[in-house]
């Protein structure tokens, strides 16, 4: 029954801003650790649930609306760090990336919006390994290849500690999206 | 000075900083900096510990480039980060976060007559922090609720009813303001 208007309708800011409320609720709740002592943080994750539950221009838009209000220097992040400095840093590109990893999430989600059961598990899985792992990785290996001089190669191996902990995120975000299509019918995932 | 002009000061010196590539240029730049941001008092230095991750990072890039042989260069890339990241945390500590929200609401300003809806970006982010509150406080009790039964904390099972329930409230708010905007 939710019925959507234009992406600049009140209706969408609503999503697009609770959304981006989620991400700072996720920088707060504590991080856990992985057992070789990787940090998961969970905002990852809510790129990808932005992509897969609010479609590619919603998604796009929370995130951007999120990074906003850390730019203007609200702590957000993880740690309570914020400001303009967090671009600068190494890990600035996966900033930037977030937002076109939510908007290749929607994309793709939406493609294989009418998979239900295991077919969409694996249909969410597959938009948050493309649009979370892929291209927010390419836009922090960019990123890490400029701040710190490296070749794009050696920033890529700096990253590949990440991965595993990023393809648990994909797991959890492909079982919270069939959850909440199983709790929410009235969802829809086919929207842009 | 007004938050106008910190920005367009920092834009340049950020474009100067990348422009630069001469490790002595680069370390004058870091050491004004470094001036500038001591003349700022206690207040500041009390939460320099925001430039600790920054410390890190810019050692891990003098190390690695030093394992390398091309040390000058690492010199030169952790200068730079070093002093981009203390400019940026001076415009945090002295703006006002409304300021900067309405110097940007007038840069965009040419962009509502292309249609882009330039004075919802602040009720956006009005919301977005007046919910980040509400689901805080919604996990907490969810979280409450799982210690209340199983004696240790949900963790990462309390997601799925989290996100169920932020999904809800977006729902009810959406029918709010379509109900209060008009569309």
């Amino acid at each position: 029954m939710t019925t959507t208007g234009s992406i600049t309708s009140s209706r969408s800011l609503s999503y697009i801003a609770l959304f981006a409320a989620l991400m700072a609720v996720f920088g707060l709740i504590p991080k856990v650790d992985l057992p070789f002592g990787v940090p998961i943080t969970l905002q990852s994750l809510g790129v990808m649930l932005a992509g897969c539950l609010l479609g590619p221009k919603r998604g796009f838009f929370a995130i951007a609306l999120f990074l906003l209000a850390v730019a203007l220097g609200l702590p957000l992040l993880p740690g309570g760090r914020g400001g303009l400095a967090v671009f600068v840093a190494p890990a600035g590109g996966f900033l930037f990336g977030w937002m076109f990893g939510a908007f290749t999430c929607g994309l793709l989600m939406r493609r294989m919006a009418g998979a239900t059961g295991k077919g969409l598990l694996a249909a969410a899985f597959l938009s948050s390994v493309v649009g979370g792992i892929v291209v927010v990785y390419a836009f922090g290996i960019v990123g890490l290849s400029l701040v710190a001089h490296m070749s794009l190669s050696q920033a890529a191996l700096a990253m590949l500690i990440f991965v595993p902990g990023d393809l648990i995120k994909c797991g959890i975000c492909a079982m919270l999206v069939q959850t909440v299509m199983r709790g929410m019918p009235s969802w829809r995932l086919d929207r842009d | 000075m007004p938050a106008w002009a910190k920005l367009a000061i920092l834009s340049v010196c950020g474009t100067l900083l990348v422009l630069v590539d001469r490790p002595i240029h680069l370390g004058l730049a870091c050491a004004v900096v470094l001036l500038l941001f001591a003349s700022l008092g206690r207040t500041a230095w009390r939460r320099v510990r925001m430039l600790g991750g920054i410390a890190i990072a810019c050692a891990l890039i003098v190390g690695f480039h030093g394992f390398l042989g091309s040390t000058p260069l690492g010199v030169a890339s952790a200068l730079r980060l070093a002093s981009a990241a203390m400019l940026a945390l001076m415009l945090t500590l002295t703006t006002r976060f409304e300021d900067l929200l309405i110097v940007l609401e007038t840069v965009m300003q040419p962009l509502r007559r292309f249609g882009v809806p330039t004075e919802r970006i602040a009720l956006g982010i009005g919301l977005m922090l007046r919910f980040a509150e509400n689901f805080y406080v919604q996990w907490q009790r969810l979280d409450d609720a799982y210690r209340a039964r199983a004696g240790h904390g949900g963790g990462l099972r309390l997601l799925a009813p989290l996100t169920i329930r932020t999904l809800q409230t977006a729902e009810r708010v959406a029918d709010a303001l379509a109900a209060r905007l008009g569309r």
